[in-house]
């Protein structure tokens, strides 16, 4: 991904707000949000930016599994 | 014809209805993973107070609404019904499309209905202060106003970069006298540990969670509080679709069509609950929820008893995914979902009572520009959605020739959104279409790598 697109933008339905795409792609800890295929797909050739950029890895750590529901994730809070 | 059908105040509710006493089937309880049983109300007890508690299970039919939230309900509701003729003109429909004006409210969305209630529960029940999260400060600022209204304090916890970029709804919480910090913060163990890392951590919606989940359960005279998914929630909400009842039935009319958009589902349960229970007895009327094409979470996945991790440590909750033993490859389609709907609309999707459609952005965006150059109101992007479906259902009834009367809950406005508008008007939302073989592709090469 180039610096300009880089800083293409979408709006996050999960913030509520325009975001960039170097946001997407790095607000994981450096890894990409596990929504970036359904957001970006439709607007740039995002299965070659992942595999360009990330390892199977790192990939296989942010793709697997279901992400928690907003439940799911306070329940398990209060547990901790 | 009328356009716009006002309640009068003595006609606002006196009571939420609660869908649970009429559900055909009940919600099934989240499940402790490690017995299989019911995790039980007192488990909640850490970050909501028992009040709040007894409303998520109850299953009483009418729940009566407090004066004191009434009093303050009467702020902005009763909310205008409008009659969208502007927008049946120009679709050319013989469709009759009503929209229920959430967006009057001072923070200009429905999430009010509910913060507002949850301040004066909180408020009765001794606490002081409560703590949440906000991506873009659209809940932060309804519970900040909330707050203000009780005097009690509240604490928001908002994403870094919505924080740092979108400064408005943070300045509206700091005018209502909430005290609203960048996520990650150093005010938690949670955010902590990403703060020190790199002070400048843009943060997400996960962070910020846990970061008010833990502050709520742990400081003195504190507790958490959440705008969407759980079951109280949908409750304060049914104030919008008992209002609208009202209104319809005060110029004879009835939805066949309700429309509404569902992020985690408590604008759209809010309107359509109250009809939702007399299709329950036999009544004829579609329910559609909309989504964003995105993040399907309705339209794709079965209804499911589900891990949220591959390590099975989670609690089970019922909620619409894929599953995760479903799950071939690391880039599923299921992998791709936000996984968030309320258990109320999951279970009402399963007995076809509702049903969902998701939309593109684009399309969404262009549905709001045509709301705004006819009705003049510009909607949230969130609302979009549902003016999407409100179009495409107003085209369909053209071509049938039918008159359908559809219902929209219009949640709220977009003027703290223009920068999305703006972004969509200057061509920057272009589409670009990838063909799904690629992603195909992908799913197959992480095939290779062993499961974690």
């Amino acid at each position: 991904m180039t610096d300009k697109e880089d800083s293409r933008t979408i709006y996050c339905n999960q913030l509520g707000m325009l975001i960039e795409f170097s946001y997407c792609s790095t607000m994981n800890g450096g890894l990409p949000c596990r929504n970036i295929v359904g957001c970006w797909k439709q607007r740039t050739d995002i299965v070659a930016f992942l595999k360009k950029n990330f390892t199977g890895e790192e990939l296989r750590k942010v793709f697997s599994g279901l992400p928690k529901s907003r439940i799911e994730r306070i329940i398990e809070l209060i547990k901790s | 014809m009328k356009r716009r059908i006002d309640l009068n105040e003595k006609d606002i509710p006196k009571q939420w209805y609660n869908i649970q006493a009429d559900m055909p089937n009940p919600i099934p309880p989240p499940l402790n993973p490690a017995t299989g049983q019911p995790i039980t109300p007192d488990m909640l007890t850490p970050i909501f107070t028992m009040n709040i508690i007894e409303q998520e299970v109850s299953t009483e039919r009418w729940i009566d609404i407090p004066e004191e939230v009434i009093e303050k309900y009467l702020i902005w509701r009763p909310t205008p019904l409008y009659r969208a003729h502007f927008l049946e003109k120009f679709l050319g429909t013989p469709a009759r499309i009503y929209f229920k004006n959430e967006g009057v409210s001072p923070p200009g969305s429905h999430k009010p209905n509910t913060a507002i209630a949850q301040a004066y529960f909180n408020k009765v029940s001794g606490i002081k202060r409560l703590a949440t999260e906000t991506g873009a400060g659209q809940w932060g600022s309804a519970l900040s106003f909330a707050c203000n209204q009780f005097g009690i304090e509240c604490k928001v916890y908002m994403v870094r970069i919505s924080y740092n970029q979108k400064p408005y709804r943070r300045v509206l919480m700091e005018t209502w006298g909430a005290k609203c910090v960048p996520s990650p913060s150093p005010d938690t163990n949670a955010g902590r540990k990403f703060f020190e890392q790199n002070p400048e951590h843009p943060g997400s919606l996960g962070i910020a969670i846990s970061e008010a989940v833990e502050d709520g359960a742990t400081s003195k005279d504190s507790k958490y509080s959440i705008g969407s998914v759980v079951n109280h929630v949908l409750l304060h909400q049914t104030v919008v679709g008992l209002e609208a009842y009202k209104q319809l039935d005060m110029i004879g009319e009835y939805p066949d069509i309700l429309i509404g958009c569902a992020g985690g589902g408590s604008n759209f349960a809010g309107l359509f609950l109250p009809f939702a229970r007399d299709k329950i007895h036999g009544k004829e009327m579609k329910i559609i929820a909309c989504e964003p094409a995105s993040c399907p979470t309705m339209t794709k996945g079965p209804y499911v008893y589900d891990f949220g991790d591959t390590a099975e440590t989670t609690p089970l909750f019922a909620m619409h995914s894929l599953g995760h033993k479903f799950v071939p490859a690391p880039i599923h389609a299921g992998g791709l979902r936000y996984h968030g709907m309320s258990p109320i609309l999951s279970r009402l999707l399963m007995d076809n009572l509702i049903e969902a459609r998701a939309y593109g952005q684009l399309e969404t965006f262009k549905a709001g520009i045509t709301f705004a150059r006819t009705e003049g109101f510009v909607p949230a992007p969130e609302t979009n959605h549902a003016i999407a479906c409100v179009i495409e259902e107003a085209k369909k009834s053209k071509e049938e020739g039918k008159e359908k009367v559809i219902l929209m809950n219009w949640s709220g406005h977009g003027i703290i959104d223009l920068a999305a508008y703006d972004a969509y008007l200057s061509g920057k939302l272009e589409d670009y279409v990838l063909p799904d073989d690629e992603i195909q592709e992908l799913i197959k090469d992480l095939g290779k790598f062993p499961k974690p």
